[in-house]
């Protein structure tokens, strides 16, 4: 049976000082083939619509995002099956997504979050009102983006890193042996 | 102030900090930054670094609507507003161009045709001098002057300076003077070396000759000009507004707004800047060179000096027009170069802190070189505060490259590349000026230090 988990981005120290670099990278390399982001703040013209969420706590800070869950809580919950599992990565489809929150009750992790959603710079609004329509944003660890995941290469701190479970464990798994085969007991 | 952040926004990472000079921004890591003003060079870095967004999330969609207004920014911007910003004039910018009665007359650094494309999607380091001209145009100034031609002009009076000092025995080294943030610092904190910068004017502010040389040739009133800089740097708005300022018997230069805030009023005026014909400055003091191109970058003006100097001196054309050996990165590099007998030794600082050794070392007498060219920001002008802000820390460091690759191919493509070839330069000088350093010149293009509000006891 193929056992491969789905690899996640997660925060591995307690370097973060909190600069949102991360939240900002990530909304403008999502926004750069759409929305016309470029290299500077200047173009810019729709809210920053980050997919991973500076969390600020009294003594610490981290930024959170998804954990690509096997057994996807919004994935199962969302009505409008706008959630896929694609690659291995918990995909929101925008155009299919009726913001109907299922899937921010279902994630325990606070993961996704409603934003407004935006096409060549200029936000999209519903068919039946004036208002903007909104979708669930959630990490898709930038599959359709050349480069891999932006957070990570953005950290001025090298806080966040791509793991991958299977392959840790194998590591440890070798670190133990090796510890085993010292003691003598083999 | 020039330079704020703003509480409700900043989540104290303390990003900034590691990027100002002079250890300006204080505060508890994970609790709101505050400036102190008495160190603060308002050079503008932090507001370059700032990632710390007003949030539709965390702040709601009301709060950037309050803090736009707040900070005076047009109600027409749409970009992300961060927890470090500077100061925004469009507001006085705009009372003028609508005021029938008013004569603008604008003039633009030289870094802000390098970069101002970028707010307009183009890739890094794209070169627009000729839309940046028409952007002008269409926005209503009724002289699109530029200060690159006042930079030429810096480099006749400040060259003939350097020459006399080294001929006729004054204070060496000399000191460039053309950024204002390094010239509060060393008021602020070396008093003692203030007769080591050149007095000339910054390139800006030798501007005040639009309302004297300029309100002549056009026959205007000088009461009723007002001028307008963009600068790439958020300090020049510091420079503009000292008290000493005032040669041409008005305040020289009104108003100054940065590259980004020119944007603003680009994107609020409505003017489609991509799609903008070529069109030149106004002459004769929109007309300029490549030595007035290259005080964008680290070792701009020292080059610039150079070109002119040596044929000051020598009565010869420089053999080699690219002096490379004062090119480059190195935050603190040394050339000597042979200018007929003289071994002119010479010297560039990039980035404000590295300053403080060799003004040390120079102290203790432990340095000898004639010129010092000093600029705060990392590689000069072309990554001042005020320039277009980079949304990826990654893009830095490929975004100061092209820009400075540009200032050099912008150089290289004029036809005229030493400051004092410059026609518009000789004329004003038969005109008006008569000689650099010359009774006029002194009075309308040097300056003094500490002196008024800034002088500062140690």
């Amino acid at each position: 049976m193929n056992n491969n988990l789905s690899s996640f981005v997660v925060a591995c120290n307690d370097q973060c000082t909190g600069c949102r670099a991360c939240e900002v990278a990530c909304f403008t390399v999502h926004n750069q083939k759409d929305n016309k982001v470029a290299h500077t703040v200047g173009t810019v013209e729709i809210p920053v619509t980050p997919r991973l969420f500076l969390t600020r706590l009294e003594e610490f800070c981290l930024p959170v995002q998804c954990k690509q869950c096997e057994d996807a809580p919004c994935l199962n919950s969302c009505s409008a099956k706008a959630i896929a599992r694609v690659d291995g990565v918990v995909y929101v489809n925008e155009d299919l997504c009726i913001g109907c929150k299922n899937c921010m009750m279902a994630c325990p992790f606070g993961a996704l979050e409603m934003l407004p959603i935006a096409k060549k710079g200029k936000a999209v609004k519903q068919i039946g009102s004036d208002e903007v329509r909104k979708s669930a944003y959630k990490c898709d660890l930038c599959i359709n983006i050349e480069g891999g995941p932006a957070c990570i290469k953005t950290c001025p701190h090298d806080v966040l890193k791509l793991v991958n479970l299977e392959e840790d464990r194998k590591e440890k798994n070798i670190k133990a042996a090796i510890a085993l085969s010292l003691t003598g007991n083999l | 102030m020039i330079i704020n952040i703003d509480k409700d926004i900043c989540t104290g990472c303390r990003e900034c900090a590691e990027v100002c000079p002079v250890s300006a921004i204080e505060g508890e890591q994970g609790k709101a930054q505050e400036i102190n003003y008495d160190k603060c060079v308002m050079c503008g870095q932090c507001v370059q670094k700032c990632k710390s967004y007003v949030s539709i999330v965390e702040h709601g969609a009301e709060v950037y609507d309050q803090k736009r207004a707040e900070r005076n920014l047009p109600a027409t911007l749409k970009e992300p507003l961060f927890a470090a910003y500077n100061n925004c004039n469009l507001d006085k910018v705009k009372a003028a161009l609508a005021d029938k009665n008013v004569i603008t007359m604008v003039e633009c650094a030289p870094a802000v045709r390098m970069a101002i494309a970028e707010d307009f999607g183009a890739e890094l380091g794209t070169v627009e001098a000729k839309k940046l001209a028409a952007a002008l145009r269409r926005i209503g100034f009724d002289k699109i002057y530029d200060t690159n031609f006042t930079a030429d002009l810096t480099i006749m009076e400040e060259g003939t300076e350097l020459i006399k000092r080294v001929t006729e025995g004054g204070k060496l080294p000399m000191f460039t003077s053309c950024c204002p943030a390094w010239v509060s610092f060393l008021e602020r904190n070396y008093p003692e070396m203030k007769d080591n910068l050149s007095t000339c004017k910054s390139p800006q502010q030798m501007g005040a000759v639009f309302k004297t040389y300029g309100a002549k040739i056009d026959n205007y009133d000088p009461a009723k000009i007002f001028t307008v800089s963009v600068m790439p740097c958020t300090c020049k708005e510091f420079e503009c507004n000292r008290e000493e300022m005032n040669s041409s018997g008005y305040q020289d230069v009104d108003v100054a707004i940065t590259t980004r805030e020119l944007a603003y009023l680009i994107k609020d005026m409505g003017i489609d800047f991509n799609h903008l014909p070529d069109e030149d400055f106004d002459q004769p003091m929109g007309m300029y060179t490549g030595a007035g191109t290259i005080f964008g970058v680290t070792g701009g003006v020292m080059e610039a000096a150079i070109r002119t100097g040596y044929e000051l001196i020598t009565g010869k054309p420089i053999p080699a027009i690219d002096v490379t050996a004062v090119r480059g990165s190195d935050t603190f590099r040394t050339a000597t170069l042979q200018v007929g007998d003289l071994d002119l030794k010479v010297g560039i600082v990039t980035g404000l802190k590295n300053v403080i050794p060799v003004l040390e070392d120079i102290k203790a007498g432990k340095l000898d070189l004639h010129f010092i060219e000093v600029m705060t920001c990392p590689v000069g002008c072309v990554s001042g505060g005020g320039q277009p802000k980079l949304l990826l820390d990654s893009e830095r460091e490929a975004a100061y490259e092209a820009r400075t690759k540009g200032t050099y191919a912008h150089d290289a493509e004029l036809p005229i590349r030493k400051s004092h070839e410059n026609p518009a330069i000789v004329k004003i000088y038969e005109e008006y000026l008569l000689t650099p350093n010359g009774k006029e010149s002194h009075h309308m293009l040097h300056t003094k230090y500490c002196i008024g509000e800034n002088e500062f006891k140690k």
